[in-house]
């Protein structure tokens, strides 16, 4: 199991900004480790944020984007307490789940 | 300036030194110098007490106060994530804060990335800091950088435990404070990562090490001569503009000067014109520091600003409000923090960027 997503969302005027900070290693298959053996790759491949039960963000990430990835994102509606919910699968199946409250 | 104010200069300074260092060690009064006679007085303890505001190591000198993490995001969404991005991971204005150490650093006191064979990329604050004290006095005397000592006590201790709290040093509902910092200390990354025996530290008694550097002096086939390797070329000299002008001006790197490489002084001896008056406005407020007068640093050069509003009547007005407010998504993801300036300052700087940001 990967470490917690970091997650912020604020409301400001009917738009709602979500931050993420995603903890993966995001290996992109492409490099050898000390001893020249390749290192399998391991990425996140699909990102979801839900609002309400309402899917307000879906996104396929591929071995491009960098490890830790940083995503923000702003969609209309939300308000102060309510919860978004983001996850991730990645190529390996792992999956991650987490929460945060829009302030 | 003539010998003898020189002289009296040091004096001053010496006295000074002397008597603040007395007061803050007795809170007496101080001797007087009989070499020195008339020259100089005591501090006054107000004088003492704005001056003296170190935190050491042991976390002398540190004030009482205490801040939350929540309070700490408060305060970093508003002031530090402009340059150090929301969860101090950006890596766009300066180099990450957080990341790099896990839960086993914690227990260790050593941080792994640091050791050799490590691929991590890069050295976050997190990863190199030993003693947490560097940390809250460098917040307190520094930050935010276009407003140093702007935050109150109780802020610093806000944003420093939102710091630990990013790093997973702390917990979500932790209460920093002057009566548990020393705990936490206890628990930095790499708190048993510094070395003291290298000869870099000053006086007796701090590690015994020698300097690594060891100058010999060539004794057979010596180099009679420095030859340059490699220089830029002519076009590419003027790349990142005017490097001698972005950097500051202490210490040792300057950045080769552009206009005296073309024979044109950078100093002008006659009175600066109005257009000059407002360019060392704009380095004197940190302006320059992210916006080059013809080329793009962090935010837009002056003259793409320029370009971008000219003719249009509404400009000034509007500039003026962003220079106030702040601003982002115009030039890019990089927000602009709000600025503190009077307001004839803010109109004559708009005016001058409007007018093109003619250096002189």
């Amino acid at each position: 199991m990967a470490d917690p997503m970091k997650i912020r969302a604020a409301n400001k005027d009917g738009v709602t900004e979500v931050k993420i900070l995603m903890s993966h290693e995001m290996e992109t298959g492409q490099r050898k480790d000390a001893s020249g053996a390749i290192v399998p790759a391991h990425f996140i491949s699909e990102v979801t944020a839900t609002w309400n039960g309402k899917v307000v963000l879906q996104g396929e990430f591929g071995p491009a984007v960098s490890k830790n990835p940083y995503l923000a994102f702003k969609f209309k509606g939300g308000a102060k307490g309510e919860k978004v919910t983001v996850s991730w699968v990645d190529n390996k199946g792992d999956k991650r789940t987490d929460e945060g409250t829009i302030a | 300036m003539s010998r003898f104010s020189k002289l009296a200069c040091v004096a001053l300074i010496g006295a000074l030194g002397a008597t603040s260092a007395l007061a803050a060690g007795k809170g007496a009064a101080p001797a007087a110098n009989p070499a020195f006679e008339g020259l100089g007085r005591a501090a006054t303890p107000a004088e003492i007490r704005a001056w003296d505001i170190d935190v050491r190591p042991d976390f002398k000198g540190l004030p009482k106060g205490q801040g939350s993490v929540e309070q700490g995001q408060d305060v970093w969404e508003a002031k530090c994530a402009t340059c150090h991005g929301t969860f101090g991971e950006s890596n766009e204005v300066f180099t990450p804060i957080v990341g790099g150490t896990t839960a086993d650093d914690i227990k260790t006191g050593h941080v792994k990335n640091l050791q050799p064979g490590s691929s991590f990329p890069q050295r976050t604050t997190l990863m190199k800091v030993a003693t947490l004290s560097t940390l809250w006095d460098y917040i307190n005397r520094a930050m935010p950088w276009t407003a140093p000592k702007s935050l109150k006590t109780d802020e610093v201790y806000a944003v420093l435990a939102y710091i630990l709290n990013l790093g997973e040093i702390v917990p979500a509902d932790f209460v920093l404070s002057d009566a548990n910092i020393a705990e936490v200390q206890k628990r930095m990354p790499n708190r048993n990562g510094m070395t003291t025996d290298h000869g870099l530290w000053p006086g007796k008694g701090i590690g015994t090490g020698k300097p690594d550097v060891k100058a010999v002096a060539c004794m057979s086939n010596c180099k009679t001569e420095v030859k340059i390797g490699s220089t830029l070329p002519d076009y590419a000299e003027t790349a990142h503009g005017n490097l001698a002008e972005q950097n500051r001006t202490i210490g040792a790197t300057r950045g080769k000067d552009i206009n005296a490489a073309k024979g044109q002084p950078a100093a002008a001896a006659e009175k600066p014109s109005a257009n000059a008056q407002a360019h060392q406005l704009a380095q004197a407020s940190g302006c320059t520091a992210c916006h080059g007068l013809t080329n793009k640093v962090v935010g837009p050069g002056f003259n793409e600003v320029a370009a971008k509003y000219k003719g249009k009547g509404d400009a000034e007005g509007k500039l003026v409000a962003k220079v106030k407010q702040g601003g982002a998504g115009v030039w890019g993801q990089i927000p602009m923090p709000p600025q503190s300036l009077k307001d004839e300052e803010i109109k004559s700087l708009v005016q001058w960027i409007l007018s093109g940001a003619p250096a002189k």
